[in-house]
């Protein structure tokens, strides 16, 4: 997407008068759908839609050993898959920048035990673990892919069951499990204080929250703040820009307020969520 | 981890002896109350204390411009070359592109490093790009890219800032048309301390919540400034960290990042001079 100096100017004279160009004011979000537990063959999995912005998370259980540095604790990868269907400037490798970026911020943000602990997922000290793979898939970027991202993989990690491992039995250096096979006896993972990334985003003189690809284009630089609780867990820069000491500690309290909303907005929305409720992407 | 077969890799799957040793068996509240005994770190410090740093330009001798930095024990050359055409490009870009390339060498660390970059490298390779984007002026070399490497010889903790602040001084250098200097500085905070500085225990010691307070902050925070535009190019964390504690941390880091500025700029006169008196003598 490409914007002339004659749109750039409108769209940061709207940001000015606090109307955007879509008749939002500068601290709202764009309308967004959710959906859990769409993907039949993964251990939980969600879809979210904001406006334009379309983003699809899996996750996938396996054994694993864990580090021998840290031996309580399970794994946790993020993959994400910047497709085609996106825009074609993610063809062959064009995506990869953007794909590590992505997953960088979340493995920091998901890094603090106080934000989801890894030792639940511990199976036998030193020797059994389970993994997560969450693999994130881009569908379709309209703009502030860290929040949707974000808000996805919670809700996807919320409807994520672990299965209940019954009995381990040792012999010698075999490790049998015996691993439950009912679906009823698995575990829901503890994800109250996982991270929520809110895309502050500097337009002129002015800080926006969820800018759509126009606005992003029209940025000098945004931070984004991931929020855990009442804490902040990660906090990086993104764009091309530089900012003052006192505009990012502006745009941190921001972000801090929109996650804030956004996290009870999103509890509210995955309570209502009904068991076998119609899913799909031609609903 | 995608491997190099045209190595010859080291063993698979081994351990770093360390994890064996009694040491290990301490717990973190202990660790941590050794790193800071009465208000003093291991090495003598007070906590917002900034190593002794030791700065130079023009150590190799093949690239257009460079610089070694110590903080303490941790040791990085950064090398910049020449700006080149962006390879495999179609279309015209009006800004030049920096590329960053930052590597652990293999016996930088506690545990042996790979040849190939891993996730944490690139991660830093591209905090490194965000620093230093807004540092040069970009616009003076349209559709050219100028390559930067950073390799750590001895990581002793705060290894990105090392890297940055030398990477500015190998820049200015190498000649590269820059807005700013650039001076960065790492801080841990565990349990209401703040670490300035940290060493690579103090440093994985913040990584982790020692007391079980809910409210306490933990964690590393990164922070690049340019001097003179009082700007921040580029802010990292993680970790938990109230916004009280991040606010008050940020007055910090930025008066620890203007602390160094003088170092960076006695570094490039000292450069000028010698040039100065290569040409008398030529």
């Amino acid at each position: 997407m490409s914007l002339c100096e004659a749109e750039k100017t409108f769209v940061l004279h709207g940001v000015e008068e606090n109307f955007r160009v879509d008749g939002r004011e500068r601290e709202d979000y764009r309308p967004m759908e959710l959906e859990t537990d769409i993907v039949s063959h993964a251990f939980g999995s969600a879809r979210l839609r904001l406006a334009n912005t379309d983003v699809l998370v899996a996750v996938k259980i396996e054994v694993d050993a864990p580090f021998p540095e840290r031996p309580y604790e399970g794994k946790l990868d993020f993959f994400v898959d910047c497709s085609a269907n996106a825009t074609p400037d993610f063809e062959g490798r064009g995506g990869e920048e953007l794909a590590v970026q992505i997953s960088n911020a979340l493995s920091s943000a998901y890094r603090s035990p106080n934000v989801f602990d890894l030792r639940k997922l511990c199976i036998l000290k030193g020797k059994k673990c389970w993994k997560l793979y969450v693999d994130i898939l881009l569908l379709e970027c309209g703009g502030n892919l860290f929040d949707a991202v974000s808000l996805a993989v919670k809700a996807a990690l919320w409807n994520t069951q672990v299965p209940l491992v019954k009995q381990v039995d040792i012999d010698g250096n075999n490790i049998n499990l015996d691993v439950s096979d009912s679906l009823s006896d698995c575990q829901r993972m503890d994800v109250e204080k996982a991270p929520i990334m809110v895309t502050v985003c500097k337009i002129g003189e002015r800080c926006v929250v969820d800018p759509n690809a126009a606005e992003e284009k029209c940025s000098v630089g945004s931070v984004v703040v991931a929020v855990a609780g009442r804490k902040i867990s990660t906090v990086l820069q993104t764009g091309t820009g530089s900012l003052h000491p006192v505009t990012l500690l502006e745009c941190l309290t921001l972000g801090v307020k929109i996650a804030q909303r956004l996290d009870t907005a999103l509890w509210d929305t995955l309570r209502q969520i009904k068991p076998n409720q119609d899913v799909g992407f031609l609903k | 981890m995608p491997k190099d077969h045209k190595r010859i890799n080291g063993p698979e799957e081994t351990v770093p002896y360390n994890l064996f040793t009694k040491l290990n068996t301490k717990t973190l509240l202990t660790k941590f109350e050794e790193a800071v005994c009465n208000g003093k770190r291991t090495d003598l410090r007070v906590p917002e204390e900034h190593r002794k740093i030791f700065l130079k330009s023009g150590i190799v001798s093949q690239a257009k411009g460079s610089a070694y930095i110590e903080l303490g024990k941790t040791k990085v050359i950064v090398s910049v070359f020449d700006p080149r055409e962006i390879p495999n490009r179609t279309d015209y870009s009006l800004k030049g592109e920096i590329y960053c390339e930052f590597k652990f060498a293999p016996f930088s660390c506690v545990k042996r490093r790979q040849h190939q970059q891993d996730t944490e490298e690139k991660q830093y390779s591209a905090i490194m790009k965000q620093a230093l984007e807004s540092t040069v002026c970009r616009h003076e070399f349209p559709n050219f890219q100028v390559d930067i490497y950073a390799l750590v010889l001895h990581n002793d903790g705060s290894v990105l800032s090392a890297a940055i602040t030398a990477a500015g001084v190998a820049l200015s250098h190498a000649g590269v048309p820059m807005y700013d200097a650039i001076t960065s500085v790492t801080l841990g905070i565990q349990d209401g301390i703040r670490l300035l500085d940290p060493n690579c225990e103090e440093q994985t010691l913040c990584e982790i919540p020692i007391s079980s307070k809910q409210e306490s902050s933990h964690g590393v925070i990164i922070v690049s400034m340019l001097d003179t535009h009082e700007q921040i190019s580029q802010f990292y964390q993680y970790g938990c960290i109230s916004v009280e504690d991040l606010s008050a941390s940020v007055d910090v880091l930025k008066q620890a990042c203007k602390n160094i500025v003088p170092v960076v700029q006695k570094c490039l006169v000292k450069h000028v001079l010698r040039t100065l008196n290569e040409d008398v003598e030529d």
